[in-house]
């Protein structure tokens, strides 16, 4: 009966009733959706940093961290890179030859990571293949051997597909050596800083210029879950001591911080919203408390319970709460699943200036499940603590006084 | 008969306003089982905090309230809740019942908090309307009745649960006269079929001459206290 009476009260007025539930539902779709940019924004940067730049674990040489040069090169890389590949939970690998270097055109130069790689494994790792957006990946054989090229180096090299660039790095004994290769791809990511750094190049090509054709500096790991990263790493640093093995969150800790930020913090976001609409929510039932003063005093001087009235209030403030939570939580997931198939597109406002912060302009909002029974917490939490003013006022109300209220 | 309501030095001064009101001054009265009884006066002689006092909604300042020998007027205020619920029926002047329920729950409501059975809350609550002249109004809500329609349904939802006694404050108070009478009516033939002591307050003379005992309070003491004999 209690459960009948409050439906039916928080239906007396009905315009109050909806009015606060809209107010309820905007504010978990608008919580949930600006959570669900930002989560989508940065698990994009982790999917794009991961999958086509770091990958989840690489392997060099100690002092080629900080002194990329061919000299310092992974002992066995080509056997170990084939033994990683053979870990269970790995699913790709890709043993590079990468060296420090200067790339120039007919008209201007750049500092820029050569990375020596096997077609096929980059492509399996990387994914560098699906990221040419011109030309072809490593298909062409002319006289001068192919180079993948970001756009972004190619636009400051002046150059385009077909055009001839000279990269000039050292060899592993130190000396200076130019060659000359043609730009057969342009690949394309949203880190434009990414795109102007880096240069693909054959491996083998690289590596009889450097003079070790076996040479490998760095080997890089594609996991088939992302969170064994951590185990995984500490089980590779066990197997090659003389190695540095790191993890892309060691490599790219912005990212990592600002992900495990978003992971333990986002649900204040959408908190501090509803904590502003509970105000509205405790005003409504506050409103329809103190128009009922006579009713209640009746109700407390045949014999309902303080108890009672209390739940009774607290069960109209919930019901309202979760009529509107319910509905919010429903709409946002609407509108984050229809987005984050089709995507957010900002280039058209101003978006394109994203990738000079390694963003995409396109953004796929995300919110895993467990966030929407967060939010379905919290809202039923600010209902409850929005019902005990009003209640509290309510039991305080002598029956003897209230029912006399005009 | 056997005494239901005896009041023993009944004060009650009210401290809370500027000067302070005393409301009832040493009444001493005894209410039997079955009684039909007024309690009348001017406004401001005290009738309703008579009411409150003996219903146990307000504490004596002095004096004691005993109800079937049970001394209410120390109890706590949540012995005082489940008394009140077991007990005592309430007919209030107007706007008696939950406007979001039906006269069927309306009157059921209070058998509900006694945890009664649904089968036995149902049929009493159905004869109950039945007496009152309201079994086609069962399913109908508060705002689709008259006044009188809706103190009828709260003279049901009072004696439905078989209280020692019923207080009503002013109950025709709202009503024209042919409500009134009509209410006064129903009240005095449930007073005799289900032998429930009904006592009420009222400024209404029309009222008062249906009462078999007329109590007149005149400034927060007993003046009269006369019976009278009614078909």
């Amino acid at each position: 009966m209690l459960l009948k009476i409050s439906w039916r009260n928080i239906w007396r007025n009905r315009a109050r009733s909806l009015v606060i539930i809209i107010a309820i539902i905007l504010g978990v779709t608008g919580g949930n959706f600006s959570a669900s940019v930002r989560l989508g924004v940065e698990q994009q940067n982790f999917r794009e940093t991961v999958e086509n730049q770091v990958s989840h674990i690489q392997i060099h040489h100690p002092e080629f961290i900080a002194n990329p040069e061919a000299r310092f090169r992974i002992p066995g890389g080509n056997n170990k890179a084939e033994e990683i590949s053979e870990h269970p939970g790995v699913s790709s690998v890709s043993a590079r030859t990468v060296v420090e270097g200067m790339a120039a055109s007919a008209n201007m130069n750049s500092g820029v990571m050569i990375k020596g790689v096997d077609p096929e494994s980059e492509a399996n790792t990387s994914g560098l293949d699906g990221l040419v957006t011109e030309g072809s990946y490593f298909e062409q054989e002319g006289r001068l051997p192919p180079a993948i090229v970001g756009r972004e180096l190619a636009e400051t090299l002046l150059s385009d597909l077909g055009s001839r660039i000279v990269l000039t790095f050292q060899d592993i004994n130190g000396e200076m050596i130019s060659a000359s290769f043609r730009i057969e791809g342009l690949f394309e990511v949203s880190s434009l800083a990414f795109e102007k750094s880096k240069l693909f190049v054959r491996s083998d090509h690289l590596n009889e210029l450097i003079g070790d054709t076996s040479a490998v500096t760095e080997i890089a790991v594609l996991l088939s879950d992302n969170d064994r990263y951590r185990e995984i790493t500490d089980e590779l640093q066990g197997l090659y001591p003389e190695s540095k093995v790191r993890h892309w969150a060691d490599m790219r800790p912005a990212l990592f911080y600002s992900l495990e930020f978003l992971n333990q913090n986002l649900i204040w976001l959408v908190a501090i919203i509803i904590m502003g609409v509970s105000f509205g929510l405790l005003n409504t039932i506050l409103m329809s408390v103190l128009e009922r003063i006579r009713e209640l005093g009746i109700l407390m001087a045949i014999g309902m319970k303080k108890i009672r009235l209390f739940g009774m209030i607290v069960l109209e403030t919930t019901m309202l709460a979760a009529i509107g939570g319910i509905a919010g939580l429903f709409s946002s997931w609407a509108l984050i699943s229809y987005l984050g198939r089709r995507g957010l597109d900002l280039s058209g406002t101003g978006g394109e200036g994203m990738g000079e912060f390694g963003y995409a302009s396109v953004i796929y909002p995300a919110l895993e499940p467990a966030f929407y029974f967060q939010v379905a917490v919290v809202v039923f939490v600010f209902a409850i603590i929005a019902a005990v003013y009003p209640a509290w006022k309510a039991i305080r109300l002598v029956p003897a006084e209230a029912v006399r209220e005009e | 008969m056997k005494t239901v309501i005896k009041t023993n030095g009944l004060s009650k001064t009210y401290t809370n306003t500027a000067v302070p009101v005393k409301a009832l001054k040493n009444i001493n009265l005894e209410f039997r089982e079955g009684e039909f009884t007024a309690i009348v006066g001017p406004s401001g002689s005290g009738k309703t905090t008579f009411l409150n006092v003996i219903g146990g909604l307000d504490k004596p300042t002095e004096g004691s309230v005993a109800i079937d020998d049970v001394d209410i007027s120390s109890m706590k205020e949540s012995q005082l809740f489940d008394f009140r619920l077991n007990h005592i029926g309430f007919v209030f002047q107007a706007y008696n019942l939950i406007p979001v329920l039906t006269a069927m729950e309306n009157t059921s409501f209070i058998m509900l908090l006694q945890k009664r059975p649904k089968k036995e809350m149902e049929e009493r609550a159905r004869e109950m309307l039945e007496q009152v002249g309201l079994s086609d109004k069962m399913n109908v809500r508060p705002s689709q009745l008259s006044g009188g329609q809706q103190q009828r349904v709260a003279v049901a939802r009072a004696l439905a649960s078989k209280p020692d006694f019923v207080l009503a404050d002013e109950p025709t108070a709202n009503l024209d006269t042919e409500s009134a009478f009509n209410l006064l009516d129903i009240m005095a033939r449930l007073n005799k079929e289900e032998n429930i002591t009904l006592i009420f307050s009222t400024h209404d003379q029309r009222v008062i001459e249906r009462a078999r005992r007329v109590i007149t309070l005149v400034d927060g003491e007993v003046s009269k206290d006369e019976q009278f004999e009614r078909d």
